[in-house]
């Protein structure tokens, strides 16, 4: 009985379609004994044993046992529209770790789908990794001017309820931004002087919002002039979900435009959207969304083809093995989850984007954070000792089961897009790289002495003035298994040159306070790890601006190393001339230039150490019950699970395995 | 006034001592989580701050301290700033009563990780499985598990000899190292059981009989990972009680007495199960807590998870509502093991009425 009341009110939970709902709600012994005519179709024999003299305890456990020892004999009591036919339904995982409680789309980290675009909310343009491209969605063209950029919206473009997506939603989510300060898109107002917009006779709609026919569809984002950066720009085309404004508008109004009170609201049902899916149900374990058939795009962009999965189903597991288990046995189809070995899961079906080592494609730098405010930290050949230090390719090996590319110095990564910036003459010249001598000429041109123990193990390091320099200690969050093992293999080699460095493992909860407050002196990070449009200017941006520096103990979301102090004596302007200069620049070889500059000026100052490649997102798929998934031999999509960005295009172009 | 009725007044004597030990339970409850560093918005920084400015950043995380009560907040609604700008943060005493207050209304907040849930949501979601798992399995682990350990000390002989090894061999294996072997062998070799999940990926949960022939295949791994444990360590402590009941005098004077061997059995049960019985009641108290290993090595849907997941983010609200459940099932489960042990031993009511 336990159990029938958990099933019951989960149901209530999940929300199902108005029909089913109205159906589950008329009392729960009635519908026992609607469901389950366990009495009729038991038999004589259940029956008889159930007339006898056995106590009444007895008896109950009797029909509990036969209810759960039976066979699928019911089946046909089952309603047909239950449950999520296997042909139909696309298992995703990696992008939603806990219990769903929010589907707001203002909210900064909503729960699966709404947290990754396109299948409920759709963002004016997707970003193709693999060529740098933008590709259209609710925008059907684009073009960046020297002042400005604009988008022009697809004619067809409706929200759910039939109203068309027109330039007013598209100034509406964005201009929150300026109301609100903690909308993840308020930061681009730094960028921005204002969203104008325009309709097809090309006359400035100035007046209030409308959708009769002649509604704005040209939306221009002009540029902050003193602050000019169309690069920030392009990430949030391809970034922000676009909301509805005449959903979203009365429902501020009605909690008084009070943010903190709009974000309690969960859209989770009737929800206005414009992308292919709903949401169907949700529950701690999992979270289901179905197919919208009166999608808008299913003409213009998909060739008037529906999507071939009617599900995309996220199962909440509990621990991370738990995804490669199923990866394994077929009942996830897709995963962004690390798998580890993958190699050993190929013979059950598991594959990747490479078939061979590295497996996945890289875009993110998992790094060691500096404080440059904690000695002997601050000293450049420290610094470059460390970088000297470290054994990447133990790194490579044997903490991130051999996912990545040998790693070459500098924050430009040597292959895909940024390619074409990477500078393998400048890597040589100023770059670190494993070289334990070098290491130690570093140390020593630093003034500094290691002190071994009789047993080869280091004691201390001693500076110039023969004091002991304080040992230095790696923050990284208990658990984070792969994370540990990198400090592990990055500690073992620093002191095996004569770096006093040692581990130092926090709860997850005070590893981010400690990241952003400064207090640490080395720290594990990832930063600004999603393949953009800005890439890889977002990357130094985000490691060595000095905008908003702060002192230790406030907070700082970028340069949390606090290099390059703008009030101290050693300050270098140029970093960010540089940072303000690149993403205005356009001749190519002008920015491979400055761009070398800037990569030089990171190698020679080594800020941070970066210590491996990996993937934004792991993208992992079985063919058990899909097929035509994009990899490295036929890249017709970039590596992303189909209810990611991009990925969701997958929906349409996947094939059903037959059975 | 309650001299006519010794067992009434001791019923109240322990109901008194129980509501002491409530209300100071229920103050660690809320202070533990609270004294660390760390705080959980901290938490909930780190996966919203990618990409905004710290200026944007600060802002948030203003709005969410303004809106977890964390800090002081003025007549018209705006934080309360000292000196330097920096916003009050509200004291643990303000807190305090802000807490008890709400919950003498039966209200336990909203969770803070899962904002906007309400903490009663996620424990009314959760505890039906945590139930559904950990009551059977306990239960009858118990009722087993007795049993078996009464009949080995009874009947010695190869039964014992069988059965206590195995016993013993169960009950030492860690619950998680037992779970993982079988989620291996079972689930994965041998792929006779789902290895994961409370019940099929592909349906949601209903009244339906499919569901639960679903659900109740998804069952057996969960189930049996505990109950065999259960089942180890109790049939090992009944054992032992048992023989030092069939030496006792009693007993040894029964048997000269020709009494029925059932009827000695029974007698000897009925003493040897005292202590077990204190220990049932105590599993069923805690067993609200959450299987956390086996939801762990399942991902079987529970509370334990939801418990261990506030704890990580200092999810305050949450973990003081689990607590708080925990707690009240553990002092009625004690309490009601006082009463009953009242009244299953003749010795113990002897006394009470005694007015010891």
């Amino acid at each position: 009985m336990v159990r029938a009341l958990a099933t019951y009110d989960s149901v209530r939970r999940a929300r199902l379609p108005r029909a089913r709902e109205a159906e589950l709600a008329k009392p729960i012994v009635t519908m026992i004994e609607t469901r389950l005519p366990l009495r009729s179709k038991a038999g004589p024999t259940t029956g008889s044993l159930i007339g006898s003299n056995l106590p009444r305890l007895g008896r109950a456990l009797l029909v509990g046992l036969a209810l759960l020892s039976l066979p699928d004999c019911h089946k046909q009591d089952s309603d047909a529209q239950s449950g999520f036919p296997r042909s139909e339904t696309f298992y995703v995982a990696g992008r939603q770790w806990g219990e769903p409680s929010s589907f707001n789309p203002l909210l900064s980290n909503p729960d699966w789908p709404v947290n990754s675009a396109n299948l409920i909310y759709e963002t004016l343009l997707m970003y193709d990794s693999l060529s740098g491209k933008m590709v259209p969605l609710l925008a059907e063209s684009y073009a960046q001017h020297d002042d400005s950029v604009e988008v022009t919206l697809n004619a067809a473009a409706r929200w759910n309820d039939g109203q068309p997506v027109t330039g007013w939603d598209v100034k509406y989510t964005f201009e929150l931004g300026q109301k609100y300060k903690s909308l993840p898109i308020a930061p681009i107002w730094q960028y921005l002087s204002g969203v104008h917009l325009f309709d097809d006779a090309g006359h400035e709609a100035t007046g209030g919002p409308s959708s009769a026919p002649g509604y704005p569809r040209r939306v221009v984002f002009e540029l902050n002039k003193a602050k000019l950066n169309p690069l920030v720009v392009l990430d949030a085309l391809q970034d922000q979900r676009i909301v509805p404004r005449h959903s979203i508008e009365p429902l501020l109004a009605k909690v008084a435009d009070n943010l903190d009170e709009f974000n309690k609201l969960k859209f989770d049902k009737d929800v206005v959207s414009s992308g292919p899916y709903k949401l169907f149900s949700y529950s701690g374990e999992k979270v289901a969304a179905v197919r919208d058939d009166a999608y808008w795009g299913n003409g213009p962009l998909h060739g008037g083809q529906k999507p071939v999965v009617k599900y995309v189903v996220h199962p909440i597991y509990k621990s991370n093995d738990h995804f490669s288990i199923a990866l394994q046995q077929g009942r996830l189809d897709a995963s962004s989850t690390f798998v580890p070995r993958i190699w050993l899961k190929h013979k059950k079906g598991v594959r990747s984007w490479f078939d061979q080592e590295p497996f996945f494609l890289s875009s993110a730098m998992p790094m060691l954070l500096v404080n440059h405010k904690h000695p002997p930290l601050d000293d450049v050949h420290m610094r470059r000792a460390m970088g000297f230090a470290i054994n990447y390719k133990d790194i490579r090996e044997l903490a991130v089961s051999g996912y990545s590319e040998p790693l070459q110095a500098g924050l430009v990564l040597p292959f895909g897009l940024e390619q074409k910036f990477f500078s393998a003459e400048d890597v040589k010249k100023y770059g670190t790289s494993f070289d334990p001598a070098q290491a130690k000429a570093e140390l020593a041109a630093g003034g500094y002495t290691p002190v071994f123990g009789p047993d080869g193990q280091l004691v201390e390091t001693r500076d110039k003035n023969g004091q002991k320099v304080p040992t230095v200690y790696i923050k990284s969050p208990t658990g984070w298994s792969d994370w540990e093992s990198i400090v592990r293999i990055a500690v073992k080699s620093m002191r095996s040159v004569g770096i006093d460095a040692r581990e130092r493992f926090v709860d997850a909860s005070l590893f981010w306070n400690a990241l952003f407050a400064g207090d640490f002196d080395l720290i594990m990070n990832t930063p600004a790890s999603a393949p953009s449009p800005s890439k890889p200017w977002s990357r130094f941006e985000v490691l060595m601006t000095t905008q908003d520096f702060a002192p230790e103990g406030e907070k700082m979301y970028k340069n949390m190393g606090r290099f390059n102090d703008p009030k101290s004596p050693g300050y270098i302007p140029r970093i960010d001339e540089l940072i303000a200069l690149i993403p205005t620049i356009k001749d190519e070889a002008e920015l491979l230039a400055r761009y070398r500059e800037l990569n030089v000026l990171f190698m020679q100052l080594q800020p941070t150490l970066p210590l491996v490649y990996r993937p934004d997102a792991f993208y992992e798929f079985s063919s058990r019950h899909w097929s035509n998934f994009p990899t490295a031999k036929d890249p017709y999509l970039p590596p992303l699970i189909p209810s990611d960005r991009m990925g969701t295009t997958l929906l349409w172009t996947l094939k059903p395995v037959a059975q | 006034m309650f001299k006519n009725h010794p067992t009434l007044k001791h019923i109240l004597g322990r109901a008194g001592w129980y509501f002491v030990t409530f209300l100071v339970a229920v103050t660690i409850n809320f202070f533990l989580p609270r004294l660390g560093d760390a705080n959980p918005v901290d938490t909930i920084m780190a996966k919203v701050s990618a990409g905004l400015d710290t200026a944007s950043a600060k802002e948030k995380e203003e709005s969410y301290l303004k809106e977890f009560g964390l800090v002081e907040v003025d007549a018209a609604g705006h934080i309360k700033r000292d000196a330097q700008g920096k916003p009050v943060r509200a004291s643990l005493a303000s807190q305090f009563i802000n807490y008890v207050s709400m919950s003498l209304r039966g209200d336990l907040g909203s969770s803070i990780l899962q904002h906007p849930k309400r903490v009663s949501e996620i424990i009314k979601d959760a505890l039906p499985w945590t139930l559904a798992l950990q009551l059977p399995t306990i239960v009858f682990g118990w009722l087993l598990g007795n049993v078996l350990g009464a009949l080995a000390a009874y009947k010695r002989g190869v039964f014992d000899k069988v059965m206590y090894p195995l016993a013993l061999l169960m009950s030492a294996i860690p619950a998680f190292c037992f779970g993982i072997l079988l989620v291996y062998v079972l689930g994965i070799r041998l792929e006779w059981f789902p290895a994961v999940g409370g019940y099929d990926d592909g349906m949601t949960p209903e009244m339906t009989f499919r569901f639960f022939a679903s659900a109740s295949y998804y069952y057996v791994l969960p189930f049996l990972s505990v109950f065999l444990i259960v089942v180890g360590g109790q049939a090992i402590g009944m054992r032992s009680m048992c023989i030092y009941e069939l030496g006792t005098d009693y007993v040894k004077y029964a048997k000269l007495l020709g009494v029925k061997e059932s009827k000695i059995l029974y007698y000897m049960f009925r003493n040897a199960m005292l202590p077990q019985l204190t220990g049932l009641a105590l599993a069923l108290g805690t067993m609200v807590g959450g299987a956390l290993i086996t939801e762990m090595i399942f991902s079987y849907p529970g509370l334990g998870m939801a418990v261990l997941t506030a704890i990580q983010g200092n999810d305050y609200p949450l973990i003081t509502g689990c607590t708080l459940l925990v707690t009240v099932c553990v002092l009625i489960a004690n309490f009601s093991v006082d009463i009953l042990v009242g009244i299953l031993d003749p010795r113990i009511r002897a006394a009470q009425q005694s007015g010891k």
